[in-house]
């Protein structure tokens, strides 16, 4: 297996509702105007909080300071696993799932903070540049590492990166089980030709940055049960989308890709009040059971709570798992 | 592609349709402009072809790549690879075609929709289609599907279709053969010609692997930028070309590990790179945005072995239309160097790549040049019937054959060695002799103790040191009537007549002897003239009259007779009158030259002197006889530059073998090329100023070249040694000494003054003398000789057999000869063994390892021009 360390050096910042106003023209721009912008890594995802955007340095040039912009003070680096080809892996499993053990697992024991951003094409893990060397020092033995500049991958040596134990100074507390929220409504990712992109454009825009006056319609009651959840990205040259089947109703049908078996997918959201940046061990929390039931899920982590997609007909046994979790956190 | 690009793709089997493929499929055949099948609504590509639309497809929208199926049925077969990662097949103008029917319109479907990028056919188990596509988290980027496979054995859940279009699962595959390439994207994929089981992939994670579908697990890869169009060399399936944005790297399979070579970069990103399927390592790139396409020939450009050495590669650019930007170009599959290119607005145009053309003449007279697959000869006509003139190379080949130069005793024989039919030789080589004569017979003067030699100088300078000349007017001959016409007398004079052959040696003038030769050679007009110019009208009208009833002779000579016995010196006569205007319709000039004498003023013959078809030396010798001292310089001078000028050779006789001589052969060598006359003739001028001149020995050194370049080896030994003869400071000096092994002194000082210029398998003669050999030890020292590797005597004993003698008995001192040389030392440079030449020789007739029986040394093949025959034999 092949771990690369991207060459995007991306920052975590969130839009409050109220101020989404404000920033309408440089999203629109990132995400339309691929020719206009150097920006190669966006990602935006819909919360009912706030809108978490996650971009590199090219791009967030282009978002101005303001009370509405939220940004976490550190430079985060992508990383990306690659399977080398090995086509005999035998788990069906895909996804967070997938690089639970091999990847999130240690780092959480090496209290290495991570982001996690899942998209149709691939997984990211986001860690802080400032935590590169312990995660090298950690990874290296599983993984054949590759740092990519200027397009070539150069590989990295653990004994490149210090060598010394830090363990980022903080002492490990496995105790806290942040509580799960289980919403209703099911969850489909696609992906979409960027070519086609200003095909689908005013409904995007639409999904985008006008649901709340469409939220107006619908029930107030239902909020309990559904939630506004909504993720774009735009990295590379790939789209990925993550919408309910609401909002991928009023897509056209024949632009937007997804699996042939049409799967769908249920939420579980992580955490009752923000999360913050610093706490580690919640991605591990979560996909590591997942991992042992050899459940498929999508992890997309916002800027105040975490996101878990798992199958729609798991949905039961992973309610069950974790709230057996809770009862021996509990114990 | 995905509307805006067209690309074209030729048919693999039908060398006259290509498709073309933008937002849909339009098939065309090409063809000649003018004949039946094309129509009105031909689109001309160029000059000769056009183009006829047959038919288009627009069933598949969504097309990001087409891979057209190889085999030969069903034809027309066309996969198409879609943006939601479908595969279609589809056909063009083929409905009738029930092979083809049961195959199009079949989906493959991968499990995660996402863009296809690249399609293509396995070449041999050509059910095989494998797709490569973007990249998905849980998914394969390289599906591999079996056309021929039924349709998904697992019934799809209706709604579960419901995302992916159409509900017409009756022609959909979602199960593909082998999945590859988890996790990646698949940029561009090709089978390797080898082994069909085997594919190259590209993916996004910048790397090139190779996969085998008998063990998919394993696989060679590398990582690399350059992962875009990979793509084989039909020509070395060990070659991959593949690109990154303007750079394209080649790449040998057999050491994957780092191209082979980077071609240079291109300001512009690349879209297409193409190996030619007609020629043998010629890329062909194009840029975005370009109407340049740029070639690469690496026909010379073996894969090299070391690190350190770099490939040559040829670069070029073509420009197929001119000013118009080439969106996309295809190589005809067939037809040598010739491919179609499409503009984004669909303009097409049809182009061959001409190729290079690399030109070279042999040493005899062809020339030879290859184009393409051509190779053409051009050799100059042999029949006796060509018209044109013989090169001038051919001539000296043959002169050198026939030993031209070579007569040293009767110079005047050379120009019959020539060939006898150059006038321009024959009058030099007479010339030569005359003047050879001069100076002989001035050797003997000078041992007289007479005054300064004039050897070889020409009349040019003879005349100019001309004194005491003395005036006459004679009467014509026969009769007492006196002339008006002077004469003039001196020494000079008369050496000059002399050397113009007019009169012979002695101090009595007399042409008699001269116009008997001339009439034995039937020379009747001028050896009338010359009668009449030593104003013998009797003598002359008693020539043209033997002229007119000789064999063959011309009766109008006879009238000319007539004429000439009417000659009256009365100024106004009808005579004179009728003369001086009739003679310029006379088409011989020396019955012209006659009368003109005859009706000119006394002094001036303009008329005669630059009658440019009457022979030099006639000339010079009719200046010597009537021009006074002061006229006569001045023609002399005049008549000399024009001679320099034109480079005719018959001006030698007036430079001689002088400085002016080699100015006149400069001009001769620039219009002929003639360098072996050249060198032959300054040769004999043995005056080192001559000799020296820079010139000369250029003109040397080239016929010595050209000898050796024909291979005429003994004939260039033959001019060096005639050189040497007129040339003593030319003798090269000894370079190859024997010592002996005891003593290191020189063991063949008897003889040192026999050179052999130093050839790889070097000769040297033992002994000089026949007295001297039997010397079996060093003089020096009496210690013994080396022994000859094969007789195991020791050198310096004679030679007991030689074979090959038989045929060489005609001439016994030849024999003799070659036997002295069987007898000289001989050794190889690199292993030190050798013995006698002759046993040497006979061994490597039939070997090629030294005949030392430990040493392995391959002495004849390290002796580059041991194995050249010379192309003459003495």
């Amino acid at each position: 297996m092949d771990l690369h360390i991207l060459a995007h050096r991306l920052r975590v910042t969130s839009i409050s509702k109220s101020g989404l106003q404000n920033y309408t023209h440089p999203l629109i721009k990132l995400i339309f105007l691929r020719n206009r912008t150097r920006c190669k890594f966006f990602s935006l995802t819909e919360t009912p909080e706030n809108y978490t955007v996650v971009l590199d340095e090219e791009g967030f040039k282009e978002l101005h300071p303001s009370e509405h912009l939220q940004v976490e003070c550190s430079t985060w680096l992508p990383l990306n696993v690659v399977s080398n080809g090995n086509a005999s892996s035998s788990s069906q499993a895909v996804g967070v799932t997938k690089i639970a053990k091999s990847v999130i697992a240690p780092l959480a024991e090496q209290h290495v903070s991570v982001f996690m951003l899942s998209t149709y094409q691939t997984d990211f893990i986001l860690v802080r540049e400032k935590d590169l060397s312990v995660v090298i020092h950690t990874l290296a033995e599983e993984f054949s590492i590759f740092r990519e500049e200027d397009g070539e991958s150069v590989p990295v040596h653990s004994q490149d990166a210090c060598n010394g134990l830090e363990r980022n100074g903080k002492e490990a507390h496995h105790s806290t089980v942040h509580p799960v929220m289980i919403p209703q409504n099911q969850f489909c990712v696609m992906s979409l030709d960027p070519d086609t992109l200003p095909g689908i454009a005013t409904t995007l825009i639409d999904v985008l940055f006008y649901s709340n006056s469409c939220k107006d319609d619908a029930p107030a009651a239902d909020d309990l049960e559904c939630i506004k959840f909504f993720s774009f990205s735009l990295i590379d040259g790939y789209v990925s989308l993550v919408m309910d089947t609401e909002a991928q109703r009023q897509f056209p049908a024949d632009l937007l890709f997804t699996s042939s078996s049409g799967e769908l997918w249920r939420m579980v959201r992580i955490g009752g009040q923000p999360l913050g940046f610093d706490e580690c061990g919640i991605v591990a929390q979560i996909s590591q059971p997942l991992a042992d039931s050899d459940i498929s899920a999508y992890y997309i982590s916002t800027f105040s709570f975490d996101h878990a997609l798992v199958p729609e007909e798991d949905i039961v046994s992973v309610t069950d798992m974790l709230q057996d979790q809770r009862k021996d956190a509990g114990c | 592609m995905s509307g805006s690009k067209p690309d074209i793709l030729w048919s693999p089997h039908h060398a006259d349709r290509y498709v073309i493929c933008d937002s849909e499929l339009s098939l065309y055949r090409i063809g000649a402009v003018g004949t039946s099948e094309a129509k009105a609504g031909a689109l001309p590509l160029s000059q000769e072809t056009a183009a006829t639309l047959l038919a288009i497809n627009s069933d598949t929208p969504y097309m990001k790549c087409v891979a057209w199926y190889p085999k030969h049925e069903p034809e027309c077969l066309l996969a198409v690879g879609q943006a939601n990662g479908r595969v279609v097949l589809t056909s063009l103008g083929q409905s009738h075609n029930s092979k083809c029917k049961e195959l199009v319109g079949k989906e493959f479907v991968p499990k995660h929709a996402r863009q296809c990028n690249t399609l293509a056919w396995n070449p041999v188990d050509s059910n095989w289609l494998a797709a490569g596509l973007d990249k998905h988290r849980a998914d394969f980027s390289v599906l591999i599907w079996d056309i021929s496979s039924k349709y998904s054995p697992e019934a799809v859940p209706a709604e579960k279709l419901r995302l992916s279009g159409d509900a017409d699962s009756g022609m959909v595959v979602t199960k593909p053969l082998y999945e590859l390439g988890q996790n990646d994207a698949c940029l561009s994929l090709c089978w390797l010609p080898r082994d069909h089981q085997k594919l190259l992939l590209a993916g996004m994670h910048r790397n090139l692997a190779i996969f085998d579908l008998r063990n998919t697990s394993q696989k060679t890869f590398v990582n690399t930028k350059a992962i875009q169009g990979v793509t084989v060399d039909p020509y070395f399936p060990d070659r991959v070309a593949s690109f990154f944005e303007g750079q394209v790297a080649i790449w040998d399979l057999r050491r994957f590990e780092k191209p082979v070579f980077t071609l240079t970069e291109q300001p512009k990103p690349l879209t297409k790179v193409a190996w030619c399927p007609t020629r043998m390592g010629l890329l062909a790139t194009l840029t975005r945005d370009s109407n340049v396409i740029r070639l690469y020939d690496m026909q010379h450009a073996p894969t090299p072995i070391g690190d350190e050495t770099e490939p040559t590669i040829i670069e070029r650019g073509v420009q197929p239309c001119s000013e118009s930007v080439i969106s996309s170009f295809a190589w005809h599959p067939s037809t040598q160097n010739r491919m179609v290119v499409v503009s984004p607005n669909r303009a097409m145009c049809d182009f061959t790549v001409f190729e290079r053309i690399s030109l070279a003449w042999s040493s005899t007279t062809s020339l030879m040049w290859a184009c393409g697959r051509h190779l053409y000869e051009c050799t100059e006509e042999s029949g006796e019937g060509g018209a044109a003139e013989k090169d001038i190379a051919t001539k000296m080949r043959e002169r050198a054959q026939s030993r031209y130069g070579h007569d040293t005793v009767q110079l005047w024989r050379n120009h019959l060695l020539a060939g006898g039919n150059d006038p321009h030789l024959r009058s030099l080589w007479y010339t030569l002799e005359s003047l050879m004569q001069q100076y002989t017979e001035d050797l003997e003067q000078r041992q007289q103790g007479n005054k300064q030699s004039l050897i070889y100088a020409g009349i040019k300078n003879i005349v100019k040191s001309s004194s005491g000349t003395t005036e006459t007017r004679r009467c014509w001959k026969g009769s007492d009537r006196p002339t008006d016409v002077a004469q003039y007398h001196s020494e000079e004079r008369s050496l000059a007549l002399q050397l113009c052959g007019w009169i012979s040696r002695g101090p009595e003038i007399d042409v008699e002897p001269f116009l008997r030769s001339l009439e034995q050679e039937g020379e009747w007009e001028r050896a009338a003239s010359v009668a009449l110019f030593n104003l013998d009208i009797r003598r002359a009208i008693q020539i043209l009259n033997k002229g007119a009833s000789a064999e063959k002779g011309d009766l109008n000579l006879n009238v000319v007779a007539m004429a000439l016995s009417g000659y009256t010196d009365e100024k106004s006569s009808l005579w004179r009158e009728m003369c001086s205007s009739l003679r310029l319709q006379l088409k011989k000039p020396y019955l012209c030259v006659m009368f003109a004498f005859l009706t000119s003023e006394p002094g001036s013959y303009d008329a005669v002197l630059y009658e440019s078809r009457v022979a030099v030396r006639d000339r010079v010798a009719f200046a010597c006889m009537f021009l006074n001292d002061n006229q006569l310089p001045r023609y002399i001078d005049k008549l000399t530059n024009d001679m320099k000028e034109a480079g005719n050779l018959e001006g030698v006789l007036l430079t001689g073998l002088t400085k002016d001589g080699v100015d006149l052969m400069e001009s001769y060598v620039d219009r002929t090329g003639d360098v072996q006359t050249a060198s032959f003739c300054m040769l004999r001028g043995s005056t080192a100023e001559v000799v020296k001149d820079p010139r000369v020995q250029c003109w040397i050194e080239n016929y010595r070249n050209l000898l050796d370049a024909w291979r005429f080896w003994h004939k260039r030994a033959e001019f060096d040694i005639h050189r040497s003869k007129l040339d003593p400071s030319s003798k090269p000096l000894a370079q190859v000494f024997v010592s002996c092994n005891f003593c290191g002194k020189s063991i063949s000082f008897s003889c040192s003054a026999m050179p052999h210029q130093g050839r790889g398998f070097s000769q040297y003669g033992v002994s000089g003398s026949p007295t001297k050999s039997k010397v079996t030890s060093c003089p020096g020292c009496r210690k013994p000789l080396p022994r000859c590797a094969l007789c195991l005597m020791n050198m310096g004993t004679p030679v007991s057999s030689c074979p090959g003698k038989s045929d060489e008995k005609v001439d016994l001192p030849r024999d003799k000869k070659l036997a002295q040389f069987n007898n000289w030392f001989t050794w190889c440079h690199n292993c030190r063994h050798g013995g006698h030449a002759g046993h040497m020789l006979s061994w490597f007739r039939d070997h090629s390892e030294c005949p030392v029986s430990a040493c392995t040394c391959k002495c004849m093949q390290l002796d580059t021009t041991g194995k050249l025959q010379p192309s003459d034999y003495v």
